[in-house]
């Protein structure tokens, strides 16, 4: 396959992300702009600019009229997606590292940073999103979840399903559980040795993957918190994510960024590793970044996938074919026969 | 300055006649333009194209997006992706499979081989069976090894040699005197040896004199049949090691000089002179 090298930031990428159609890929990164492009083309549709930090977190709302920046400039910025207006500034009191919308949309998580003596905090800001009334939000946030004592700060959250949990990692690698309406703590599990780097969830939002500098991710279900599948790798894990239509995940990572340069791009490991998500299996890899991965994303209908790196670029790739037609051995046999299994109960039903 | 180049290409353009689009029956088009070439000269240009629709049925709302005017840094610009942002990379591969660290070490062991050939190449040549590789590394070492190395090895000390110098001195053999045979070598050292014979060797000369007072006082007689003097130096302090060689245009003077020179008093000294031996092997 041959990606399509997006080289629309000036800095190392933190974040990209698909709309829910997958047509328009979102990108952030140490820059202070925002930019959005069509995904099956490369093209550039258009840039977010009014930050004055680096930007750490996007989100788009499932209808795609609404994009939420965090930033390192102590704000959160609500956007118009099909012009670039930006339409509210929420001032915050430490940077926000993670912006999600609710499944629904009418809702917005905010993680704020954990520094200058503030406590991290998980914001949740109720979000207007009627298309008339738009420009109207509030700043009045519904709920705020702080950091509980004793616990490490928060660097990752995320919606469950329905938005009824809201799932956060911590920093010491704990995967904690909130009810979404109260903020009440109902469980937390140490998954990790260290800083838990990347959330993200199944399509239908009852698992998610988490990525950890402890070079593992873990796949975890949203009732239980159990572990469910662990994938090990030999590199700190930035991101990882689960494809839809085949069972695969991919991890992204790699050596350290301040390590980079005593490192050769071989031994840095800058590659999207596929791992078999049942099997647990590492079975690819894609190389072409010059640092390590911050961000891998997948396209809702597991087309293609995105990946932000260190060096300033988003590598968009469609998979080929082949990508589709892999099989394991087991799988193909099961196949045919558990074609004839499936069917036979249905005849006797 | 984009634009202000765009609109001189737009005037040269003008000047052109307009393409002719000519329909044909079989549903092709046919296109007639003209262009300048790099020489300045018009370049007819035809081209036929057939158009093809094909249908891709998107979600309305993608299909409303596509429409979407650009905005921020790419407001203005063109549609379609801007090489600037965006670029086609180099194609990877993506093998899945449970054993794709074999396939890609097999394949990286493969690329370096061939590099290493590519580079290596026509330098190295196998003496024995002439392929591309260091003798030492060469496969048929075991069966053709052992006939070269007895045809041009060195000659075991044990075998027959017919002077009892020449074994004396087979310390090492130079390459191109290997394969000579025994004869030759023997004369060969033995002219060495006559060289060698027509040089005497003073020693215990004081330290203090200097070539020049050496060859004036000691050599004065011999002046004209006198090749070349040495007196040996300290290489660091530049003072006399004691030691000269003075070589001579015969052996028969040289003897006579040696008869004459070797035990007279010289400096307070008493010198001692004899035939400079050949030079011991290394």
């Amino acid at each position: 396959m041959r990606p399509i090298m997006l080289k629309g930031h000036e800095r190392s990428l933190t974040q990209v992300k698909f709309n829910r159609e997958g047509d328009l890929l979102f990108s952030v990164a140490k820059d202070k702009s925002a930019s959005v492009w069509y995904s099956f083309n490369g093209e550039r549709l258009g840039t977010f600019e009014g930050h004055i930090g680096t930007i750490w977190s996007i989100d788009v709302d499932s209808k795609t009229e609404l994009a939420v920046t965090g930033s390192a400039d102590f704000s959160a910025k609500l956007w118009e997606v099909n012009n670039g207006k930006c339409i509210k500034t929420w001032k915050l009191k430490t940077p926000a590292k993670r912006v999600e919308f609710s499944p629904n949309n009418d809702k917005l998580l905010i993680v704020t940073d954990q520094v200058m003596g503030e406590k991290g905090t998980i914001t949740i800001l109720p979000i207007n999103s009627n298309f008339e009334t738009r420009e109207e939000q509030t700043d009045e946030p519904l709920l705020i979840i702080e950091t509980a004592e004793g616990a490490e700060k928060v660097t990752v959250a995320g919606w469950s399903y329905a938005g009824k949990y809201i799932i956060a990692g911590h920093s010491n690698g704990v995967v904690s559980k909130y009810d979404a309406e109260t903020g009440e703590l109902h469980k937390t599990v140490k998954v990790h040795d260290l800083t838990i780097t990347d959330l993200q969830f199944s399509q239908d939002k009852t698992y998610f993957i988490t990525s950890s500098k402890d070079k593992t991710a873990h796949i975890l279900d949203v009732d239980t918190l159990t572990i469910m599948k662990t994938y090990e790798a030999d590199a700190p894990m930035n991101s990882a994510c689960i494809t839809p239509v085949k069972n695969f995940v991919i991890l992204g990572g790699g050596q350290d960024a301040r390590d980079v340069t005593t490192t050769s791009s071989k031994q840095g490991k800058f590659e999207a590793r596929f791992y078999h998500k049942i099997f647990e299996d590492e079975i690819g890899r894609v190389k072409g970044h010059f640092g390590p991965l911050n961000y891998v994303a997948i396209h809702p209908n597991g087309t293609m996938y995105a990946s932000g790196g260190e060096d300033g670029f988003v590598r968009l790739h469609h998979f080929d074919k082949s990508y589709y037609d892999f099989k394991y051995d087991v799988e193909r046999t099961a196949e045919a026969t558990g074609a004839v299994e499936v069917k036979t109960p249905e005849i006797t039903a | 300055m984009a634009e202000v180049a765009r609109s001189n290409w737009a005037d040269a353009e003008e000047e052109l006649p307009s393409p002719e689009v000519i329909e044909n029956k079989d549903g092709t088009k046919t296109i007639i333009s003209y262009r300048l070439n790099d020489a300045g000269k018009k370049v007819k240009v035809t081209q036929k194209i057939k158009e093809i629709k094909i249908t891709e049925k998107v979600h309305p709302d993608v299909a409303r997006r596509k429409k979407w005017a650009k905005f921020g840094a790419e407001e203005g610009t063109a549609p379609g992706p801007d090489f600037r942002t965006t670029q086609v990379g180099e194609p990877v591969y993506l093998r899945l499979g449970t054993q794709w660290k074999v396939i890609e070490k097999e394949a990286e062991e493969k690329q370096k081989e061939e590099s290493k050939k590519a580079s290596v190449g026509q330098g190295i040549r196998c003496r024995l069976c002439g392929g591309s590789h260091f003798t030492s590394k060469c496969p048929f070492k075991d069966t053709l090894g052992a006939d070269i190395e007895n045809a041009s090895g060195t000659p075991e000390p044990s075998a027959a040699s017919p002077t009892p110098e020449l074994t004396k001195t087979t310390g090492y053999i130079a390459p191109h005197l290997r394969n000579r045979n025994k004869d030759e070598f023997a004369e060969k050292d033995l002219s060495v040896e006559k060289e060698e014979s027509s040089t005497l060797r003073f020693t215990q000369i004081n330290e203090n004199i200097d070539e020049q007072t050496f060859r004036d006082e000691v050599l004065q007689r011999f002046e004209r049949v006198i090749r070349r003097v040495t007196l040996v130096k300290n290489r660091e302090t530049g003072r006399s090691k004691g030691v000269a060689y003075v070589e001579f245009d015969t052996p028969e003077i040289a003897q006579k000089a040696r008869d004459a020179l070797d035990g007279r008093g010289y400096h307070s000294l008493i010198l001692r002179v004899d035939f400079s031996k050949p030079r011991a092997p290394r």
